[in-house]
């Protein structure tokens, strides 16, 4: 009975997993730039058990080999790097990404982190930051006299500074992009880290060779869809009580087996 | 020489007991793969040894789950028959699990890191939009670059399972044309496990271990009168 009661238990821990990460995936329904992830299983290894013997003579019957599996496993969670909803915001310094490309962010100890989170502030030094207060890469310095901050398509940000009429390019936003942007490192607070499995950032200017294009004045919005992850939740409910239901006759019938004897 | 299977009701219920173990097993194990994406349920049967004893068999059931839509470039799904070939550090498996994704070297992997087949090795993805039609052509930013590779074994074959939703191939094995293929991108196979037929077949398991123990135990009285009873003087 053990492996039986081992293979369901297996079962119920792949459920509880299962609605960890459905339940991140809801509390982050509102965050800008979040993705959603989701969990994938696979079936443990298989034994052969009851092996091919030679039984009776007259009439030679062998018995069939048989595979019993031993459960299942979380084989990986993994990000899906879908297209959030553009949300219009009319805030000059929001911008969200369309396609692929995520924002440079320099951290306090000078690693670069990438976050597809858009909505920028002006620091007190004059510099575009995160909402968190981490400024933007290369740094874009918005002088003091300006005013109709623009950002194009392509990246370039332009103000009109004091009484000019035309306006002054200050910089360029730049963004990068992985080959494989799931194999990245969640840090908390919108930010990915590179990793082996990612690949090493490929930098360039956006709407430029495969990059997203910018757009001022959205953000992007978490890719989390309510109703499918509620339908996700029902049946990963349901599964973890049939597996339960598994472990109990399991039980059932190793107390039968008990009875046996008296 | 071994002389013909002599049976006698005890160990026909033994046996028949030990096999309800392995169906409860089996049941077990498919339940718990209920929601392992790409999983191919595997079915159980009694057959009798000789003239009385019964064992279990099992045959990997491969009739095809639920697609469900993800939106994912990268997720595919077949339908009908058929299997990806993929590459795994003991030799060529199948599966049909579809959930790919792509490697720091742009390659076409699964979930563990083993490489995606295409007809002509391991597909290498440049940047750009993927598309991949219903034969399993990948193709680039409008340019086609390999077909993947879509395998089917002969009908009635039972395939061995090996565990991360894979299977060993059989000597049947044959590529599949292109006409005859039906991949979904966008989509995966959800895994082929009836949860109301696997609880149905649970609870006769159950009742059958009950009768099959009281059998036994019938047996077992039976013997004790004729052993105990029966010799005694009146």
């Amino acid at each position: 009975m053990d492996p039986a009661l081992r293979a369901a238990a297996s079962g119920m821990t792949a459920q509880q997993t299962r609605t960890s990460v459905i339940a991140n995936n809801l509390a982050n329904v509102n965050t800008p730039g979040f993705k959603r992830s989701r969990a994938h299983f696979e079936d443990l290894l298989y034994q052969t058990v009851q092996g091919q013997q030679v039984l009776g003579d007259p009439d030679t019957q062998t018995a069939p080999a048989i595979q019993v599996g031993r459960g299942t496993r979380l084989a990986g969670v993994q990000r899906m790097h879908e297209q959030g909803p553009l949300e219009t915001t009319s805030r000059n310094l929001d911008i969200a990404i369309e396609g692929e490309g995520f924002f440079q962010i320099g951290m306090p100890n000078g690693e670069i982190t990438y976050t597809r989170d858009g909505s920028f502030q002006i620091s007190d030094q004059g510099v575009l930051v995160t909402s968190a207060g981490y400024a933007l890469q290369p740094p874009i310095r918005i002088p003091v006299d300006s005013s109709e901050l623009t950002i194009s398509n392509t990246g370039i940000v332009s103000v009109r500074r004091g009484q000019d009429l035309q306006p002054t390019e200050v910089g360029r936003i730049e963004v990068a992009r992985f080959a494989n942007p799931s194999g990245m490192l969640s840090l908390g607070q919108n930010m990915l880290a590179p990793t082996a499995a990612s690949g090493q950032p490929v930098v360039g200017f956006p709407n430029d060779a495969g990059m997203g294009r910018l757009q001022q004045g959205a953000l992007e919005g978490s890719n989390v869809e309510i109703v499918q992850e509620m339908v996700e939740m029902i049946a990963a409910m349901r599964a973890y009580e049939i597996n339960s239901k598994a472990i109990k006759t399991s039980d059932e019938m190793g107390q039968i087996a008990n009875n046996m004897t008296r | 020489m071994p002389g013909p299977v002599r049976t006698n009701g005890m160990s026909s219920a033994a046996s028949a007991l030990q096999m309800l173990e392995r169906k409860q097993q089996v049941l077990a194990n498919n339940l718990a793969n209920v929601s392992t994406r790409g999983f191919k349920a595997e079915t159980t049967f009694a057959r009798t040894m000789g003239n009385a004893l019964a064992v279990t068999d099992t045959a990997v059931n491969l009739s095809a789950g639920t697609l469900t839509e993800t939106h994912n470039p990268l997720d595919l799904a077949v339908e009908g028959d058929g299997f990806f070939v993929i590459q795994t550090p003991s030799g060529e498996r199948l599966t049909r699990s579809g959930s790919f994704r792509l490697d720091p070297e742009r390659r076409l992997v699964d979930e563990r890191g083993n490489a995606a087949l295409g007809e002509n090795g391991p597909l290498v993805l440049p940047l750009g939009r993927v598309e991949i039609d219903a034969t399993g052509l990948v193709i680039v930013n409008g340019k086609p670059t390999q077909r993947l590779r879509l395998e089917r074994v002969a009908p009635g074959v039972d395939l061995q399972h090996e565990g991360g939703t894979q299977f060993v191939p059989d000597a049947s094995r044959q590529s599949i044309p292109p006409a005859q293929r039906h991949v979904h991108q966008g989509f995966l196979e959800e895994s082929n496990v009836n949860p109301m037929s696997a609880m149905t077949e649970m609870l006769e398991v159950l009742h059958r271990y009950g009768a099959a123990q009281k059998t036994l135990s019938t047996i077992d009285e039976t013997r004790g009168i004729a052993v105990n009873d029966l010799a005694k003087p009146v």
